[in-house]
């Protein structure tokens, strides 16, 4: 203990010698040899052999050595690179054989393990050789061996992906209908790996003329060309910039695409065409209304009740808040006493009560939406099952999901602005809350770091301040360790928040509180 | 039940070793039998005023250690034994100690209070004794109770807190000891020695007023109370009322704008004219302050786009003043500082704060500090050159390659003369700075450096002469050459420059390391570990055939160290201290040379002799065996791969031995890591070895003893293991699945608060994950159903950690991993399983969006591996 005094602040000297430094770096260098063996021998043990497409075609010869080290991996792709190259210039007979063979030998190489050799293929010169063998004419065999060693480029790291560059305008030209279905997927999918990669390489492929062929290829009923250009067209509109959202649901024959997959197609495919609707109606007010006036909105909502992948309800209940919240008019959607508002908030009811707390959070966000909406529309959810769910949330649920709560449960007890002034309250809803025991939640969010968690606190309580009867509101405040709560602001740094605090507690605790017991 | 002891205590200090030994039996023969009525004897001993001093200190120290130990397993022992005592005795023994803190003998005052705050460690987190606060705080509110009383309970209160944590206490708590630690440093009431233990007291409780500090009336109140205490006449309480302010800089940085001000000059006259002990506080409060904004900085770049905790720039906006003070405090060295790494004063703490500023402000230094080394670089005094040259040294971190090239450039050469300088504090220096500059400014694999092909052999001509001068300077030219060597690493064809100045670099390291005028061995380890340095960076094909030179001579030195004569414990240690650096050469030698398959052969020809050398090594000490070699034997089994297998017969016993070494666990970590090496070098082959090796690792696992950082690599090396010598596992797994689960639930029951705790329970994590993947990948062949009990286990195991919000990236990787290695061994299988457990589409979706390209591939592959299962 404290026998010598205070420890002294003594730090370690700039000013020192190598040797103990260098010596302990030496050891943990040794350390860390010892670890990358050990995760080499167990990378090789786990090497990947799958393709990415599920052709069946393309076992791979299991003969060859299948635990070889990433570097003899990397030599063979130099000179698999080479082999094509001699057999792009070569002109003799069996021409075309020989480029196929050379081509699908880089293929294997670059699917063949986890880590693929991206970089050695890069380096001994693939792409030219690749956009080559892209060119116009050329057998439907080497046009898809082409694209797919392309896509397991584009898969790589950003810079990697970047490479692609002067093939672009070959794969978007591929995607057309003269090509055969295998082929424009394999070429769809190069382009999504690449639109994921981020805002710049999207533009380039909008501007190239990505979107049309890509969107078109999504009509047709089924097949895994469907799903696989839906998830390309997915990255391809991801914005930040809206305008490729717009155009893509402009586009002839897309809205009722999606409206028929999300209505009859398997939940795989719907999960891909939930996440274009997703990001529709996240990034364009032009989409969001064309979207809500469509059959869109119920298909969603019968998705969201029937389906139990989890994949597929998370896209489908974020684009089902988006668009209630995009939309002013959700009321003329979901309107009170349809059909499909019950079927909606008996769905989201549903989410409320799952295991998984990222549709929890989801389905109250969507409902604190819904309940911003009419008298109606709160007084239908208020009446149902949502209140005592959302109740518990706020009182168990992680932070995240207690904030979308709080929004919802605040929202039933406030009526629509009309004009300006403070919000009417719907008192009925405030005193029952407040009765189930809500108040707790509210001030808790008061105490919380989160100003905006904060605001939603202070302003529910105060109007359990105002407005409770038989100003019932300052006692149960202070029962609840209200004061204490507000407080807090009396010196907290947002202005706003400090003046709403400090007023209420004047207002309703100032120097006459209590006097007249 | 208290007996008379004093006869005893006195005894065991006395100086006739018979008497004492006789003593100190008879006190031991007591605790043993009783140890409650040991207890209250010690502490009626401690209580009485009439009892001599000295065996009232004994006691109190003898009771402080039956309630405390350094050790944590002796540590949980005595606070088991303490809770077993009877209620009536403990609090017996209590009420005399707080009765003491009020004795007229200081030393019993001041013993009695470090045993409170020992009690108070073990109950007040069991909330046990809820009533000692108020008992202390009543002792502080008494009017006129006596000064000797406050001062003693103020020491408790300290040290109570010191001991405990934050969490312990109520607020209600914490205000009233702050409010009791705050009046009592005040001047007007007390006196100065009631102030320092105040002070002190405040010391150790600023971890408990994060309520207080965020009130703005209560921090204004501390605030003005530490500044004024830091002013105070006696220059033991200003040092404490300072380290006070150290504290909080850290602690609470982001309240101290409205301070800064008067902080600034009141650390600004402690530099300039407080006594040293002072002037260094001050100063280490700009360093704090600097530590603070680094690491604000650090976070604010990983973190781009969040709104993290406020920076506010304090070292910025003080920097125009604050520079120049620590450039004053750079002219005030000692002579002889350079001979002692202990030595910390003024010119040391205002460089190395001075460092900081530069990787706090960047670029803004450099206009601040040039004038100040131009002004002082050529005056006849030794110090101004010396401060100047070590003023420029500590900037070279943190300002820009732009801003420091043209003046490194423009520099260099006049640093390389002033290697001959006459005085040896500047040579000094100087080499420092010139290792700094390679170290910071010398990276020929990125582009930049400072040295060309013109200016290299220059470089290198002064480095090899000064390297002859005094120990201290060599040493910093060691320094100079290590860093100058490290730039050459991966640096492609540019690492061919030194390659041609290799022989004479090398000669004249062996020769600095054979020097016999260093006094301590600080210089040859020095030479021998830039050696090192030197063989790992420098470019392999040009220069195979020097280090193979080298390796004959390296072994040579090596063999004659066992025939050193031994006469005492000290020629021992010295023949272990050469021992490790030279096995740390042979390490580096056979790592750097079987890295390639033509050099390889020099290794694999000398293994034999090699080997023999080490055996020879091991054989010099009969309980342990030496870390260095077993580190190097990993090397030499990974370059010999199946060829190891001959020398097993004879290794494996001190294999064993190191594995069974509790005592120095570096050396059992290090065994453990060579298990790895071995099995990677034998693979099925090192199946005869695995029973004992087994057999230790789980004893290793089992033990209270062993200190707990080996544990995750003892898991990882299951893994290794299994891989090596796949189906053969099988007989161990109904030991070692135990012991994983085992593992698995201590992780989950974790404190998340503890950081070094978590840190652990990271490493943990990871292990275990890497056992049951080499488990799973050894089986996957021949064996996969035995695994098929143990996934419902694994699964929850990666669930409960995906949920862990504070999980490590390294941890998610061997996660996502494992739960690849499920799918791909047990198939089918599993499918039911993994339909129950659905987090992983959660999981897999989190990894993939991940922007580490290595933990999105494995993930990849782990949805390929579900995938495949899924749709079978």
């Amino acid at each position: 203990m404290a026998d010598e005094g205070l420890v002294s602040h003594k730090r370690d000297p700039l000013k020192s010698s190598v040797g103990n430094v260098a010596a302990h770096r030496r050891r943990q260098h040794a350390v860390t040899i010892g670890k990358e063996r050990r995760e080499a021998v167990v990378r090789t043990k786990r090497l990947c052999r799958v393709g990415i497409s599920e052709d069946s075609d393309v076992s791979i010869d299991n003969d060859m050595v299948l635990d070889e080290e990433q570097s003899i991996l990397e030599a063979q792709t130099s000179s698999a690179v080479k082999e094509l190259k001699a057999s792009v210039a070569y002109q003799g007979k069996g021409v075309m054989q020989r480029r196929v063979s050379a081509i699908r030998e880089l293929r294997c190489l670059l699917s063949r393990s986890e880590f693929p050799p991206v970089e050695a293929a890069l380096k001994a010169g693939a792409v030219p050789l690749l956009v080559q063998c892209l060119s116009f004419g050329s057998p439907d065999e080497q046009l898809l061996e082409a694209a797919w060693c392309l896509t397991n480029i584009a898969a790589g790291k950003p810079e990697e992906t970047k490479t692609l560059l002067p093939a672009l305008p070959l794969l978007i030209a591929h995607l057309g209908e003269k090509s055969s279905l295998p082929v424009a997927e394999q070429c769809a999918w190069a382009l999504g790996n690449v639109a994921g990669e981020g805002e710049e390489l999207r533009n380039v492929l909008l501007s190239q003329g990505a979107l049309v062929p890509l969107a078109r290829m999504m009509l047709p009923n089924k097949g895994s060309t469907v799903r696989t250009a839906a998830w390309a067209l997915s990255n391809l509109i991801k914005g930040p910039d809206p305008r490729a959202a717009t155009e893509l649901i402009r586009i002839d024959g897309v809205l009722d695409a999606i409206a028929r997959h999300l209505r009859k197609a398997d939940e795989e495919l719907a999960t891909e065409v939930a996440w274009v609707v997703v990001y529709l109606s996240a990034l364009s007010n032009t989409a969001t209304s064309i979207l809500v006036k469509s059959d869109v909105l119920q298909l969603l909502v019968e998705r969201l009740a029937t389906s139990n992948s989890l994949q597929l309800l998370i896209p489908v209940l974020r684009s089902l808040g988006n668009l209630v919240a995009g939309d002013t008019q959700t009321s003329n959607v979901l309107v009170p006493g349809h059909e499909i508002t019950d079927n909606a908030i008996a769905a989201l009811i549903k989410c409320l009560k799952s295991e998984h707390r990222v549709l929890k959070k989801e389905a109250a966000w969507v409902l604190s939406n819904i309940a911003a909406g009419s008298i109606e529309h709160k007084k239908l959810i208020y009446t149902s099952e949502a209140v005592p769910l959302l109740l518990r949330l706020l009182s168990t649920a992680p932070f995240d999901i207690r904030k979308e709560a709080a929004y919802a449960l605040g929202n039933f007890c406030v009526a629509p602005t009309e004009g300006a002034g403070k919000p009417t309250l719907i008192l009925e809803h405030l005193v029952s809350l407040v009765g189930r025991g809500c108040l707790p939640g509210f001030i808790d969010l008061v105490r919380s770091a989160d100003t905006e968690a904060a605001r939603l606190g202070l302003q529910f309580m105060e109007m359990v301040l105002r407005a409770m009867p038989n100003g019932e509101g300052p006692k149960l405040v202070e029962r609840e360790d209200g004061i204490d709560a507000m407080e807090r602001f009396q010196f907290h740094e947002n202005e706003d928040l400090r003046n709403m605090a400090n007023g209420l507690v004047d207002k309703y605790f100032g120097e006459d509180y209590g006097l007249d017991e | 039940m208290a007996m008379e002891i004093t006869q005893f205590l006195l005894s065991a200090q006395s100086a006739d070793s018979k008497v004492r030994t006789e003593a100190e039996g008879n006190l031991r023969q007591f605790q043993e039998q009783n140890p409650p009525a040991f207890l209250l004897s010690l502490s009626a001993e401690l209580s009485n005023n009439e009892k001599p001093t000295e065996s009232r200190r004994l006691a109190g120290i003898v009771l402080k250690n039956s309630l405390d130990a350094k050790d944590a397993a002796r540590k949980e022992h005595l606070v088991q034994q303490w809770m077993a005592v009877d209620i009536a005795i403990k609090s017996q023994i209590k009420d005399m100690l707080l009765k003491t803190l009020g004795s007229s003998v200081p030393e019993a005052r001041h013993t009695s209070a470090q045993v409170i705050a020992k009690i108070a460690a073990i109950e007040i987190p069991r909330k046990a004794w809820p009533e000692l606060i108020g008992s202390l705080l009543i002792n502080m509110t008494q009017q006129d109770g006596p000064a000797a009383l406050k001062q003693s309970t103020l020491e408790s209160l300290g040290y109570v807190c010191e001991e405990i944590s934050h969490e312990d206490l109520g607020q209600d708590e914490v205000n009233s000891v702050l409010t009791a630690v705050v009046q009592g440093m005040n001047l007007a009431e007390h006196s100065p020695e009631v102030r320092l233990a105040a002070t002190r007291a405040l010391h150790n409780a600023l971890d408990f007023a994060q309520t207080n500090f965020e009130n703005e009336m209560e921090r204004n109140y501390i605030m003005k109370v530490v500044c004024e205490t830091a002013m105070s006449k006696e220059a033991e309480i200003r040092q404490v009322a300072f380290e006070c302010l150290v504290s909080i800089a850290s602690t609470y940085y982001e309240v101290l704008e409205p301070y800064m001000q008067t902080l600034f000059e009141l650390t600004s006259n402690a530099v300039k004219g407080d006594e040293e002990s002072v002037a260094l506080q001050a100063i280490e409060f700009w360093s704090s302050i600097c530590d603070e904004e680094i690491e604000l900085q650090e976070y604010e770049i990983a973190e781009s786009g969040d709104s993290g905790p406020p920076h506010s720039r304090f070292i910025e906006k003080a920097l125009s003043s604050l520079v120049p003070m620590l450039l004053e405090t750079l002219l005030k060295q000692e002579e002889d500082q350079d001979q002692d790494d202990s030595i910390w004063n003024l010119s040391m703490a205002g460089g190395t704060c001075l460092g900081l500023v530069a990787r706090t402000v960047g670029d803004a230094i450099v206009p601040l500090v040039m004038p100040f080394v131009e002004a002082n670089i050529l005056k006849m005094d030794w110090r101004c050159r010396e401060a100047a040259t070590y003023a420029f040294g500590s900037i070279l971190e943190g300002p820009t390659v732009e801003k420091l090239s043209p003046l490194v450039h423009a520099g260099l050469e006049f640093l390389l003369n002033a290697m001959k300088d006459e005085n040896s504090h500047v040579k000094d220096t100087t080499a420092w700075t010139l290792s700094r500059i390679f170290e910071l400014l010398h990276t020929p694999a990125t582009g930049f450096s400072v040295i060309s092909p013109a200016n290299l052999q220059r470089v290198v001509g002064v480095l090899l002469e000064s390297i002859k001068d005094t120990p201290n300077v060599a040493e910093k030219v060691c320094g100079a050459i290590y860093y100058l060597a490290q730039g050459y690493e991966d640096a492609g064809t540019s690492s061919s420059l030194l390659s041609p100045y290799l022989p004479d670099i090398i000669t004249c390291l062996m020769t600095t390391a054979d020097r016999t005028d260093g006094g301590d061995s600080k210089l040859r380890s020095s030479a021998y570990e830039t050696l090192n340095e030197v063989v790992r960076c420098s470019n392999i094909t040009e220069t195979s055939h020097i280090i193979a030179q080298l390796l004959p001579v390296i072994m040579n030195k090596l063999g004659q160290t066992v025939d050193i004569q031994i006469v005492s414990s000290d020629d021992r240690e010295k023949q272990g201290d050469l021992q490790a650096l030279l096995c740390g050469v042979l390490q580096v030698i056979i790592q750097k040379l079987s890295s390639t398959d033509d050099t390889k052969r020099v290794i694999l020809q000398a293994a034999d002799q090699i080997m023999i050398l080490f055996l020879k090594v091991f054989a010099c000490r009969s309980s342990t065996v030496h870390e260095e070699a077993m580190l190097a034997i990993g090397a030499l089994a990974y370059a010999t791969g199946l060829e190891f297998g001959k020398y097993m017969p004879e290794f494996h016993k001190y294999l064993e031995m190191g594995l069974q070494n509790f005592e120095e666990y570096q050396v059992c970590a290090i065994s453990v890591g060579v298990v790895g090496d071995i099995c990677r070098a034998l693979d099925d082959k090192v199946l005869p070895y695995c029973d004992n090796i087994m057999s230790h690792l789980l004893k290793d696992l089992s033990s209270g003893e062993l200190h707990r950082s080996v544990k995750p690599p003892i898991f990882s090396c299951f893994g290794d293991i299994a891989l090596a010598i796949g189906q053969h596992f099988e007989k161990y797994l109904s030991y070692a699945i135990p012991m994983m689960q085992g593992a698995a639930e201590i992780c989950a029951q974790m404190d998340t608060n503890d950081e070094e705790m978590m840190d652990y329970g990271n490493q943990l994590r990871r292990s275990i994950f890497e056992a049951y993947s080499g488990i799973l990948q050894g089986f996957k062949n021949s064996k996969p159903e035995l695994m098929l009990p143990h996934a419902a286990h694994l699964l929850k195991f990666i669930e409960l950690v995906f949920r862990d919000r504070q999980r490590e990236e390294s941890v998610t990787k061997a996660a996502v991993a494992v739960m690849g290695d499920l799918a791909d061994t047990l198939g089918p299988n599993i499918k039911i399983l993994l339909k129950d457990r659905a987090f992983y589409a959660e999981f897999l979706g989190e990894c993939l969006e991940s922007d580490d390209e290595q933990l999105k591939e494995t993930a990849t592959w782990t949805q390929g591996m579900i995938g495949r299962v899924l749709v079978s």
